[in-house]
């Protein structure tokens, strides 16, 4: 049954939704707007981030909203790990070879997860709000997804402060641009690309440390949102955080949408068709810049 | 002249030789080619299902193995059980045809037994028909399972091979018997509480939604829900149904839509993992306030865990209690099943898969000693000839026998309705049975009445 | 270089006396092997050296699919479904199902040649997740949720596995020679440098176009004899795994070489059809992670991925590369050995 009420609602759990897929989109944006690297193993950042939320949310008794906190910092270290052993050995080599090892990261991550963390059924990070909601008339949403929209405004806050007033976000900036040039003005590129990769995986975390809230989560959930998030990075543009935003409230919205007028199946599907689309009008993306 | 005492002696003594000779011909050697059964146990152990049952079936083999194994008349010995586990995974359709088919032609099993999900079922069945391996299956709610052969010939699951499919059993329940039991549930003792606590006219249908996993099973248990409340003219109106893809980890988006059709009720056709989690998302996230039903393969300790206290007051369809809330067993064979399976397995207690698993073991049992040889036909034969005393499912003749004609190789178990109650004390959820009144040979077996969840929200007017 | 003496070389070359001594070997010892292996292990090595052949020669032109299970289970449902509702000949339904494989290829193709790759590998993976949407929602045409059994195009067992063999040595050796043709040196160059062979004067669209088709049109027919030999085909087909699996085969065996993919397709089946041996001993480590009741499958995934990571690291070119520094370190052995005896 199709009604207004529950367009809405679809449409508020649309934009909630679509809040984690910015950040995820975000820090596989900054990564690739720096360091021209494609990481297909972001996703699996995430999953990692809303682990290790849950286990400091259990273990420690921390509130599920601060071990956000942790889970950046703990994926922000795995990414500079990576960073260093992995992706710096294949740099400047065959532009498959990223995606390969990307793969080979898949399988570790997902198979070292369902080691420590079986896979039977799906957990859930408890939250003080669950079940709680506000009611705007016949339609409620969750304190838990409000909350969660409140949180990624407050990063991505955080985020352009960073960009546009921090040494290191100037240097980052300039080094998406034109890098020979950001080298000979003295910028250490190295260190530029630790930080971002670090970033860019920090903000992973922090979408994962957000969907383990709101939704249920395992081991193998992290390919889907790998995908999607380069859906809204074509959709959105590269490199530009605006686009970003607007294509993961775009894409949350047509996601929800999609199941709730066609059924469960088209959930990620969607995400393609979209995608396919707009790629076969415009194979530089939406909003599409140089350097795809 | 003979003398008479020495002629009776020496009579006596032919006949005790005699005797003695007959008796010893009667109870020969063992014979040189007796071996050990292969009992192939079809388990998916990434899955709650698959890991129940091979806990259950190494519970049974154990036991007839300490007995000294079957009795083989043609072999003239007891013969022990080699337990070959058949590991499908998550008893997913695409998980199931290999393992089997290595069991068949690699081990050579002598039979398979267990098979939990329908889709991983009807696949993992056909190297069995193939290579007529006779194969009790455990699990597995659509009948199509023994009867593929009605099918219209070009429909792909269409099996063109009568000799082979006389080798699937099935024993477990259908989709039939157990949306019959829910929608009699909730006409008879659900909708009367509705209508008197919100003063509903009795005119009014009660309004049940279905949910579903998007496969055979899952759509099987909506059409025939369908075709039920129809035949037999039940005060229930289906107002919404919404399928769900087997892989997904999330179903806001279906309750959501359900939600919408304002239903009172909420049947759910899944496995235990999923059921569990609808259940709270549709409490928790989307305020799905509603009455919950779980299908009989959710019996199982996992699904009480996982649910927790947000399922407290909804229902459970069943077959087997393996959780009996009661000084006394109902069934004291149940008792004794679970005691031994708790005892062995260190506190685990039994789920519905392992019960089916465990007493088609011992139907297996006497099929041998019926048909004296582990010949696959012979066994095959005598498994179509069963006619034991119940076990651990309530039969409607209180024997365990294998049906003949359209309805065949199935058996006709009992199911009734339990309600999960929580129990603050333990933390625990523990069922209760509220429906029906009673079972052959049970004259009292319903423990309570049916009561609606505390903040339950019926659907509109 | 006109076809005959291109032939001849061909004749005398080592590899063409290696390929025979491959197909010899595949022939002969399955006489010796238990029907589960013929038919399970050896099939397998064979369709996926097939299928991750066909992805290699789409990474030779310089797009890497990442989604080149859609075209598998396009080719399996295809060649399954005409085969029981149309009584076409299975041997026939093999063939048309790598056609329409290829039929939908250009059609993606025609959308992703214009692509950088790793945009490619994103719409090719969103493809197959999309397939797997429209495979569901029509099941009542496709049935592959619950799926279905498959026929064959002759007996299962020794006839099956013959059959597999022979149309999988062809379709390799097409590829093989699709690779060392003209064709494939325009596919080389475009994938070095794409901009470069514009300049050139290479029609780099249609090269990278024809490449699409040549290879969705192999996995296709991977993807038919994939149904024939499993049985049946279901849903699962188009599963992420099957997906990374030829990529995984063909770097790990040797990118762009056309005895990398079968190299690596069989190492990676073996080590999947052995492994299961190896985890009772793993079952001590399982004392480690109390989650986990069987360690063994997810410790030889985890040691797989590691093990692409490394190769990609350290050794680019794959284990063929390996195999021919130790056939050369031989050859100059045995050289020297003949050397002293001449003096």
């Amino acid at each position: 049954m199709i009604t207004t009420s529950g367009l809405i609602e679809t449409l508020l759990w649309g934009i909630a939704n679509g809040c984690i897929y910015i950040l995820l989109a975000t820090g596989l944006n900054i990564i690739f707007g720096v360091m021209k690297l494609v990481n297909f193993a972001h996703g699996q950042l995430l999953m990692v981030g809303a682990f290790v939320a849950y286990e400091v949310t259990k273990v420690a008794g921390l509130n599920p909203y601060l071990s956000i906190l942790v889970a950046m910092a703990s994926v922000a270290l795995i990414g500079i790990a990576l960073e260093k052993f992995a992706f710096r050995r294949i740099r400047g080599t065959d532009k498959l070879n990223e995606i390969f090892i990307s793969l080979g990261l898949i399988y570790v991550f997902e198979n070292v997860a369902t080691l420590l963390w079986e896979r039977n059924y799906n957990i859930r990070i408890p939250s003080p709000l669950a079940g709680l909601s506000l009611s705007l008339g016949e339609v409620a949403i969750g304190y838990d997804r409000i909350l969660a929209m409140f949180v990624v405004i407050v990063i991505l806050i955080g985020l352009v402060l960073l960009t546009k007033k921090t040494k290191i976000g100037l240097a980052m900036k300039a080094t998406s641009q034109k890098r020979d040039t950001a080298m000979l003005m003295g910028i250490n590129i190295g260190k530029v690309y630790i930080f971002t990769f670090a970033l860019g995986a920090a903000l992973a975390g922090a979408a994962g440390a957000l969907y383990g809230i709101l939704f249920p989560f395992n081991p193998v959930i992290g390919a889907l949102p790998t995908i999607k998030a380069f859906a809204i990075i074509i959709l959105g543009g590269l490199g530009s955080i605006p686009g970003a935003v607007i294509g993961g409230l775009l894409y949350g919205i047509a996601e929800n949408t999609a199941v709730y007028l066609l059924g469960g199946i088209w959930q990620d599907a969607i995400a393609f068709a979209l995608l396919i689309g707009v790629l076969v009008i415009r194979p530089t993306g939406l909003f599409g810049e140089k350097g795809e | 002249m003979v003398n008479k005492k020495i002629l009776g002696l020496l009579v006596i003594v032919i006949v005790v030789v005699a005797i003695a000779v007959a008796v010893w011909q009667m109870t020969p050697a063992p014979s040189a080619e007796a071996r050990n059964i292969k009992m192939g146990i079809v388990a998916g152990m990434q899955s709650v299902e698959g890991q129940d049952i091979e806990r259950a079936a190494k519970l049974a083999i154990d036991e007839i193995n300490a007995a000294g194994g079957i009795w083989v008349e043609e072999w003239h010995t007891k013969v022990k059980i080699d337990f070959v586990l058949v590991d499908t995974l998550h008893d997913g359709a695409g998980e199931t045809a290999g393992p089997v088919t290595k069991a068949v032609t690699d081990d050579k099993v002598d039979i398979l037994i267990g098979g939990a999900t329908t889709g991983g079922t009807l696949n993992g069945q056909i190297p069995a028909i193939q290579n007529r391996v006779p194969f009790i299956i455990v699990g597995a709610s659509l009948n199509l399972v023994t009867r593929r052969g009605s099918l219209p010939s070009d429909n792909p699951l269409y099996i063109n091979d009568t000799e082979g499919m006389s080798y699937m059993f099935h024993y477990c329940t259908t989709i039939s018997d157990y949306s019959e039991t829910v929608t009699h549930f909730l006409a008879e003792s659900v909708k009367p509480k509705i209508d008197a606590e919100n003063s509903f006219d009795s005119s009014r249908k009660l309004r049940l939604a279905v949910i579903h996993r998007d496969d055979g099973y899952g759509k099987g248990v909506r059409d025939v829900t369908n075709s039920i409340i129809a035949e037999d003219s039940l005060p229930i109106e289906v107002v919404g149904t919404a399928a769900y893809a087997a892989s997904a980890t999330t179903y806001q988006s279906q309750l959501i839509s359900i939600k919408e059709a304002n239903p009172d009720a909420v049947y759910i056709a899944g496995f235990t993992a999923d059921t569990a989690e609808i259940i709270k998302e549709g409490i928790n996230d989307v305020g799905l306030k509603s009455l919950y039903i779980a299908v009989e393969i959710c019996e199982d300790p996992q699904f009480y865990a996982l649910l927790g206290e947000t399922g407290s007051n909804q229902l459970l369809e069943s077959k087997v209690a393996t959780q009996w809330q009661g000084s006394t067993w109902y069934l004291p064979k149940v008792g004794t099943y679970v005691e031994n399976y708790k005892t062995k397995w260190n506190g685990i207690i039994s789920g519905m898969m392992g019960v089916d698993t465990y007493d088609a073991i011992y139907i297996y049992k006497n099929a041998v000693e019926q048909a004296k040889t582990l010949n696959k036909t012979n066994v095959k034969n005598a498994l179509e000839a069963t006619d034991m005393p119940q076990s651990l499912l309530i039969m409607e003749n209180e024997r365990i026998t294998f049906s003949t004609g359209t309805n065949y190789h199935e058996i006709l178990p009992k199911t009734f309705v339990e309600q999960l109650i929580w129990d603050s004390a333990s933390g625990e959820l523990k069922p209760f049975v509220v429906y029906p009144d009673t079972m052959p040979g049970i004259s009292s077996f319903k423990q309570r009445d049916f009561d609606l969840p505390e903040n339950y929200e019926p659907g509109s007017p | 270089m006109d076809i005959k003496t291109e032939f001849t070389e061909l004749f005398h070359s080592r590899k063409f006396q290696y390929a025979l001594l491959v197909i010899a070997f595949a022939a002969v010892v399955p006489l010796f092997m238990s029907e589960y292996a013929v038919g399970h292990v050896f099939t397998m090595m064979l369709i996926f050296a097939v299928y991750a052949s066909s992805w290699n020669l789409l990474a030779y032109s310089g797009q890497g699919s990442l989604g080149h299970a859609a075209f598998l289970g396009i080719g399996g449902f295809s060649s399954a479904l005409l085969a029981i509702s149309s009584g076409v000949p299975p041997i026939v339904g093999l063939f048309i199902g790598g056609l329409f494989s290829a039929a939908i290829g250009l059609l993606i193709g025609l959308a992703c040649v214009r692509l950088k790759a790793w945009f490619l590998g994103m719409v090719t993976f969103g493809f197959a997740i999309i397939i797997v949407a429209i495979v569901t929602q029509f099941d009542s045409v496709f049935h592959g949720v619950d799926g279905f059994a498959t026929k064959t195009m002759v007996p299962r067992g020794l006839p099956l596995y013959y059959a597999t063999l022979a149309i999988a040595a062809s379709s390799i050796v097409v590829i093989f020679w699709v690779m060392k043709s003209k064709w494939g040196l325009a596919f080389k160059a475009i994938r070095e440098n794409e901009s470069e062979a514009k300049m050139v004067g290479i029609n780099t669209g249609k090269y990278k176009l024809l490449a699409f088709v040549i290879s969705t049109f192999f996995a296709g027919l991977a993807g038919g004899l994939y149904a024939q030999s499993q049985f049946l085909i279901q849903l699962d087909i188009f599963k992420i795994d099957n997906s990374f699996m030829p990529l995984i085969m063909a770097v790990i065996g040797g990118l762009g070489t056309i005895e990398g993919p079968l190299i690596g397709s069989i190492i990676i089946v073996s080590i999947e059809e052995f492994m299961p041996n190896i985890y009772p001993f793993l079952q001590p480590l399982g004392a480690l992670f109390p989650g986990v009741s069987n360690v063994g499958p997810y410790l030889m995934f985890a040691g797989l991925g590691l093990f692409l990571i490394l190769v990609v690291i350290f050794l680019p070119k794959g284990i063929t590369s390996l195999l021919q520094k130790a056939y050369a370190y031989l050859r100059e052995d045995t050289s020297k050995a003949k050397k002293i005896e001449e003096t």
